[in-house]
């Protein structure tokens, strides 16, 4: 069972909204780059860091008679932040044409279902460190909190394509309960190793740091 | 963790390798999208027959085709048995005390049908031409150059970091390292190992920008390669695409 949806499996309906929402995402954050940021700087940097998460999430972990990947929405949105929606687009765009991990027409939905939640944990990492509470604390929880939102997103999509794909959604969230622990535990030790060596990657202000 | 080397098989010589990659690009999309929404079992079962006849007709190697699909294909096989043993309708036969409706064969079976024949055309898409070509395709179909340049450094990172990540696999592992997702410790060194990659490529992104800046680069893309349309191009296309609305009338017509 794998997060990402194939093509052939969902109604058009649900492609439909995942690609307007998806299209709405990208315009947003391209405007957004335009007008915080020097966009000719950002495209290799922003490159760069695309392609490291996707390294990052194929690395195999054996767990029993199988192995799980990672996803690492958790992660990508506290350390890219607002332009973290759009990285996943390019990611699963790259998984999608390179690897068969999801498909063409799902490209839209699959974004949609694992953006959202990235964009959700940078602002509550953001809020989490206003109020001062331990980073490496939130990383573990951000970590396993996008995978839940995640699978919620995916059942929706996956029932709302109709009734009968009720239990394939139960069988994909008990599937993903490993990589939720999973996840929580490594984002939490990547959290608390950038938070040693590289604060300056994760959106907080150095000085403040204790 | 191997090389996504999708294009490995581009230099052979076939009419799909041949065929311009602006007019494959959009022709198999328009295919895909057509095949991944069929809703009648006789068309899917058609589009699977037409696009395994493209595979063949490519020369990509079996053993390429069947690497590529064997993963997807499990989780295929997996929701065409869940939704037999769950979807309700008239049952078909008993397993073990487990009813088997005709309903939820139809319906997996459907979507085995539609998502294999998809795949397939996605492969055959991505197979037979070099991925830059495809990308440089995209460019001049209009896709936003910035979204083409995210998606062409990203993919030559990919193989960089590749590299990167096994070389410090190798470090760890000489040194004893298992990883295994049981232990909470081998996690934790697996986060540290992704923290040194991110940092890794964080002042990497640094360097390439000025490296590229210093070439001269200035947020737009340089195409050297030519694309020509032929005639059978035109032809190839204007075939697969009125194919693609075929596959949908058909159920209405018969």
């Amino acid at each position: 069972m794998k997060v990402h949806i194939s093509d052939g499996i969902l109604s058009s309906s649900v492609i439909t909204i995942g690609w307007g929402v998806t299209l709405l995402f990208v315009v947003a954050s391209l405007w957004w780059s335009n007008k915080h940021l020097d966009i000719v700087e950002e495209i290799p940097k922003f490159s760069v860091m695309t392609g490291a998460f996707f390294v990052a999430s194929c690395i195999s972990i054996p767990i029993g008679p199988t192995c799980v990947h990672l996803i690492f929405n958790g992660l990508l949105g506290v350390i890219l932040g607002p332009l973290s929606y759009l990285a996943m687009v390019i990611g699963l765009t790259l998984q999608a044409l390179l690897l068969q991990h999801g498909g063409v027409t799902t490209i839209g939905i699959n974004s949609l279902n694992v953006g959202l939640p990235a964009l959700i944990c940078y602002f509550i990492f953001k809020k989490g460190y206003e109020r001062r509470i331990s980073l490496k604390t939130l990383g573990l929880f951000l970590g396993g909190f996008a995978i839940v939102l995640t699978v919620v997103l995916l059942s929706i999509s996956l029932v709302s394509t109709g009734e009968q794909f009720k239990e394939v959604a139960i069988g994909a969230t008990i599937a993903h309960i490993p990589v939720m622990i999973i996840e929580a535990l490594v984002t939490g030790s990547v959290v608390a190793y950038l938070l040693k060596v590289k604060p300056e990657m994760l959106p907080v202000e150095p000085d403040n740091l204790e | 963790m191997v090389f996504p080397r999708i294009d490995a098989y581009s230099a052979l010589k076939s009419p799909i390798h041949s065929f311009d990659p602006r007019a494959k690009i959009i022709s198999f999309s328009i295919l895909i999208f057509s095949f991944a929404f069929l809703n009648d079992l006789k068309a899917a079962a058609f589009a699977l027959g037409f696009s395994l006849f493209l595979v063949l007709l490519s020369r990509l190697p079996l053993s390429f085709v069947l690497d590529r699909i064997k993963v997807p294909l499990v989780f295929f096989i997996s929701i065409l048995v869940i939704m037999a043993f769950t979807v309700e309708g008239a049952e078909l036969f008993n397993l073990f005390g487990l009813s088997v409706s005709s309903e939820g064969v139809l319906l997996g079976t459907l979507i085995v049908l539609r998502a294999l024949a998809a795949l397939f055309l996605l492969l055959l898409m991505l197979g037979t031409c070099r991925f830059e070509a495809v990308l440089k395709a995209l460019y001049m179909l209009k896709v936003p150059g910035v979204l083409v340049q995210m998606l062409m450094f990203s993919y030559r990172y990919i193989f960089v970091f590749i590299e990167e990540f096994l070389s410090m696999k190798n470090a760890m592992e000489s040194k004893g390292f298992q990883l295994r997702g049981k232990s909470s410790y081998s996690l934790s060194i697996l986060g540290n190992a992704v923290g040194v990659l991110l940092v890794k490529s964080y002042e990497r992104g640094d360097r390439v920008y000025k490296a590229m800046i210093s070439k001269g680069y200035t947020g737009n893309p340089k195409l050297f390669i030519k694309f020509n349309m032929k005639k059978s191009d035109y032809v190839l296309a204007s075939l697969l695409i009125s194919l693609a609305f075929c596959f949908h009338l058909y159920p209405v017509i018969l």
